[in-house]
């Protein structure tokens, strides 16, 4: 049917279900006779479609009963009441106490198992919804044990969905957040626990009792038992004792990690602890599952701990209920890799939790760095989000503005200075608040992001330059407060687009996105982007332990000050042997390729100019810094040549520098491991370089290659004769 | 949309001579089933007739079959149009059976999809491959495309995808060396190491 302009042969057979009413301006209309006219006229292969029917609209139409495309299909069930009238979700499982038992906890493992996956991912009614006692809630309200388990596995959905909702973390992980149709709690909070631990509390009994009996003590309570095996009674209730615990616990850990201002995570790193150890006791119980799984069922079953197919699950039920896309492959994970799964994520929220809240953005900036190096998943990446930024302050509790301030090395009095009102100070604080935030989304993501920004980070400069020399001409020295403020924080939103732009080069190399013949030129954009790094860091240094000077100078020999504002700061030296090494690799890169010892493909299509634009596109267009082009490039690299390279002593300056830089930081041990490998990267290629110097003409037999197991984005030179 | 020309050397490959590969364009509806029947066997992805008559009716002149004695053993399947103000071709599809892998036949298929929309004033060509696809990869990468970004999770399968680009060549940008533009921070860190 269509919505036709308004014709005088309205027809009624439509009529008669108006789900959609006519509007003013057109009516519904039967077009059966119009297609039925426009066959007769059609070839194989027409198709009748609008103007605006393009590769999106083809894309998604579907082929109704093709299993890879229309995930309607009905496969088992055609509906959730059908499943259960087929006693498909069967409460009580068993009416066989023992045998209740042990497919509850076959339940309880095959939905952390589909947590997991939700977790990685996949779509949450494919998942953990996959669950038949999940999608009616008040099904399983006669048993206790069953109840309160979906119940706070619910509950747990629920919290976990609305953090990665709240933070912009999921952006590129849409996945993750679909949840339409699905019962999601609907208690509250305190119902859903209440309820975990009464059943807890039966089974302590139930487990105390069975262990009296078993020593042959008297019974002070008369306890009906879990199950009816007396001599799989203690084995039972400890199962389902740490599951239970551990759903407690991760439900609280979560509630903790909500609370505004970083104010529960004391106690959320508490729960942490228990989560853990709770996971080691469901990890001992697989060995009696194992042993007390049923004989005749096929072992084979990798989502349980007893390896026994758990009862209740269809996920192809809801596969309907997923957007109107071809349904994903979905394999659930196996309970192992879910408990290594959970261990991780609490290991990430423990870094989180552990975290001092320090006022300082640099040290924020740089733990979130840190903090992704681990890999960290979408769901701990989310919670440190939320909490880097609340009501757009610093953990919910530090105005940007002031944290700016700090950064860029202004005194206290400017945190307060009414120059935070200016358009383009505010702009920036905005700008801020989306690089913290950026920097907790997935590497894929941040890259694009982060490119994105550069734009936005240097025309946010240029305006407040503008805006700074409407107000100020072209005076200098002057006493000024917002003079001062303007100056530093100039300096500071320069450093830290620098900052941004060595981000996204380096993020390519955990992304894969650069191949070994485009190392010599990202090499040397690294080279460039950190020398200009390291200036404006050194020039914000230095203007800011000048603010420092005049406020301490009654207490400082001003002999000893004299010298501050020359030295070289422990920042600004790792920098410089960056800096070493990016230019010894980018000049190492262009001598081999120089000297036909590397030969990079040829196109046939396009040169090194074109993957240089395409590679810089961002930068460049961000003019960081100015005055770069692809002949710039050529120009520093044409004559890079072995002979003169040795003599350069790049790598040794290198190695060098990160050798006496540890003494600089004693009580930061990521700092020394990096420093180490630094010095590792130089030494080798150092060595590296010196043996293809030897080698003379070039050698048909040597390879020479490059890897990035010693570091992260500094990469080292392999030499083999093969 | 993908490309399926990983190298997989269990197979048993055919023996024959490269001249014996005779490459056509799309030449109507009876190459249409070749096409479906290669797509559907070698691609993850599932597509819709809709899908395949899009491409091949709006752009017959980017899509090209690869036939040995009769047989159809491998097609591409493109598109052009524009894009955020720039002409840009598109490469959908690019399968290669995998008996007659590792000979060149996509290098041979995708030139000529890649000449074509050269010779229409495309600007650039784009499109995506899995990460894990190393032969593609390698293939893209020998015709000058740059892996430009990453797509996470961008196959129904939970693959990760790149996006890979070329950039064709613009006069304007092509000025003789030693221009007066140059970069002058060579004595860079200096002010810095002398300290």
């Amino acid at each position: 049917m269509a919505a036709l302009d308004r014709t005088d042969e309205a027809t009624t057979t439509v009529q008669s279900r108006p789900r959609i009413p006519s509007g003013d301006n057109s009516v519904w209309a039967d077009a059966s006779p119009l297609l039925h006219a426009a066959c007769q006229d059609l070839q194989e292969g027409d198709l009748i479609h609008g103007d605006n029917f393009n590769l999106f609209a083809a894309m998604s139409a579907l082929e109704i009963m093709d299993p890879k495309m229309d995930s309607g299909m009905a496969s088992t069930y055609y509906s959730l009441d059908e499943a259960i009238e087929n006693g498909a979700a069967p409460v009580p499982i068993s009416t066989d106490k023992t045998t209740d038992v042990r497919c509850i906890i076959d339940i309880m493992d095959h939905l952390l198992a589909c947590e997991a996956t939700w977790h990685k991912g996949h779509s949450l009614a494919q998942t953990v919804y996959s669950c038949l006692y999940l999608l009616q809630p008040e099904r399983t309200s006669s048993h206790a044990l069953l109840h309160s388990y979906c119940q706070v596995i619910r509950a747990t959905c629920k919290a976990v969905l609305s953090v990665v909702s709240d933070s912009r973390t999921h952006e590129e992980e849409d996945l993750f957040i679909m949840a339409y149709g699905l019962p999601l709690s609907r208690d509250g909070n305190e119902r859903c626990t209440a309820m975990l631990n009464a059943v807890e509390e039966t089974i302590c009994r139930q487990l105390r009792a069975c262990k009296a009996s078993s020593s042959k003590r008297r019974v002070s309570e008369d306890i009906e038992p879990l199950q009816n095996n007396p001599d799989l009674e203690e084995g039972y209730c400890k199962a389902l004792l740490c599951r239970l615990r551990f759903r407690k616990h991760f439900y609280h850990l979560l509630m903790s990690m909500k609370r505004p201002q970083g104010a529960g995570l004391e106690l959320a790193r508490e729960h942490i602890a228990s989560c853990i150890s709770e996971i080691d006791h469901i990890r001992k119980s697989a060995d009696f599952l194992r042993a007390n799984a049923p004989e005749m069922s096929e072992q084979n079953i990798t989502t349980t701990a007893s390896g026994c197919q758990p009862i209740g699950f269809d996920a192809s039920l809801n596969s309907r209920l997923s957007a109107p896309t071809p349904p994903r492959s979905i394999k659930i994970f196996c309970w192992e890799k879910a408990l290594e799964y959970f261990v991780k994520l609490l290991h990430d929220l423990d870094i989180i939790c552990s975290y001092s809240l320090n006022p300082s953005l640099e040290a924020a900036l740089l733990f979130v760095v840190k903090f992704q190096k681990s890999q960290p998943d979408l769901v701990s990446r989310a919670h440190l989000q939320l909490l880097l930024v609340q009501n757009g302050k610093l953990f919910g509790r530090y105005p940007m503005f002031s944290m700016i301030s700090r950064a860029a090395g202004l005194p206290e009095v400017a945190e307060n200075h009414d120059i935070q009102k200016n358009e383009f100070m505010v702009q920036l604080e905005q700008m801020v608040i989306n690089l913290l935030k950026i920097i907790c989304t997935n590497a894929a993501w941040q890259r694009r992001k982060l490119g994105k920004m550069l734009q936005d980070w240097r025309v946010t400069f240029v305006q407040l330059e503008l805006a700074f020399k409407k107000e100020f001409g072209n005076t200098s020295n002057n006493e000024n407060i917002s003079f001062k403020i303007y100056q530093h924080i100039l300096v500071w939103v320069e450093e830290q687009t620098y900052w941004i732009a060595f981000r996204f080069l380096i993020v390519g190399f955990e992304l894969e996105l650069y191949s070994v013949h485009d190392y010599c030129m990202v090499y040397w954009y690294i080279y460039i982007v950190l020398i200009n790094l390291a200036e404006k860091k050194h020039l914000r240094m230095a203007m800011s332990s000048g603010a420092g000077k005049k406020k301490s100078k009654k207490k400082r020999d001003s002999l000893k000050d004299a010298g501050v504002n020359y030295q070289i700061s422990a920042p600004v030296k790792f920098l410089q042997s960056q800096i070493y090494l990016a230019e010894g690799l980018a000049m190492m890169l262009a001598a081999l390729r120089n000297e036909g010892r590397i030969v990079p493909p040829q196109s046939p299509f396009s040169t090194e100019h074109e993957i240089f634009i395409q590679q810089f596109e961002l930068l460049l267009k961000a003019c960081l810094p100015d005055g770069i082009s692809y002949l710039t490039y050529k120009e520093s690299t044409a004559n890079a040549n072995f002979s003169t390279l040795v003599m350069c002593d790049y790598f040794k300056e290198a190695q060098k520098i990160a050798k006496e830089l540890k003494s600089s930081f004693p009580n930061d041990p990521d700092m020394i491991a990096e420093l180490k490998r630094i010095e590792q990267v130089a030494e080798r290629n150092n060595i590296a370089l010196n043996v293809i110097c030897r080698l003379g003409t070039p050698d048909p037999s040597v390879k020479i290659s490059f890897t990035l197991c010693h570091h992260p984005f500094f990469a080292t030179a392999i030499v083999k004769r093969s | 949309m993908e490309t399926s020309i990983k190298d997989d050397t269990e197979i048993e490959k055919v023996e024959f001579d490269d001249s014996e590969i005779e490459y056509v364009s799309y030449g109507g509806e009876h190459h249409l089933p070749l096409i479906m029947n290669l797509v559907d066997e070698e691609l993850s992805e599932p597509y819709s007739i809709f899908t395949y008559r899009y491409f091949v009716y709006l752009w017959p002149q980017l899509s090209f079959l690869a036939f040995h004695k009769g047989k159809c053993v491998g097609t591409v399947v493109c598109k052009m149009g524009e894009h955020r103000n720039t002409f840009r071709g598109y490469i959908a599809m690019l399968v290669v059976i995998k008996p007659y892998r590792g000979r060149g036949i996509a290098t041979e298929l995708v030139t000529r999809s890649i000449k074509v929309m050269m010779e229409s004033g495309c600007e650039e060509v784009t499109l995506e491959a899995e990460v894990t696809n190393k032969g593609a990869l390698a293939l893209y990468g020998r015709l000058g495309f740059i892996r430009s970004k990453r797509l996470f999770h961008y196959y129904l399968n939970g693959v990760d995808a790149f996006r890979l680009k070329l950039l064709f060549p613009r006069p304007e940008l092509h000025a003789p060396l030693g221009s007066s533009d140059t970069y002058t921070s060579h004595m860079h860190s200096d002010s810095l190491i002398e300290g």
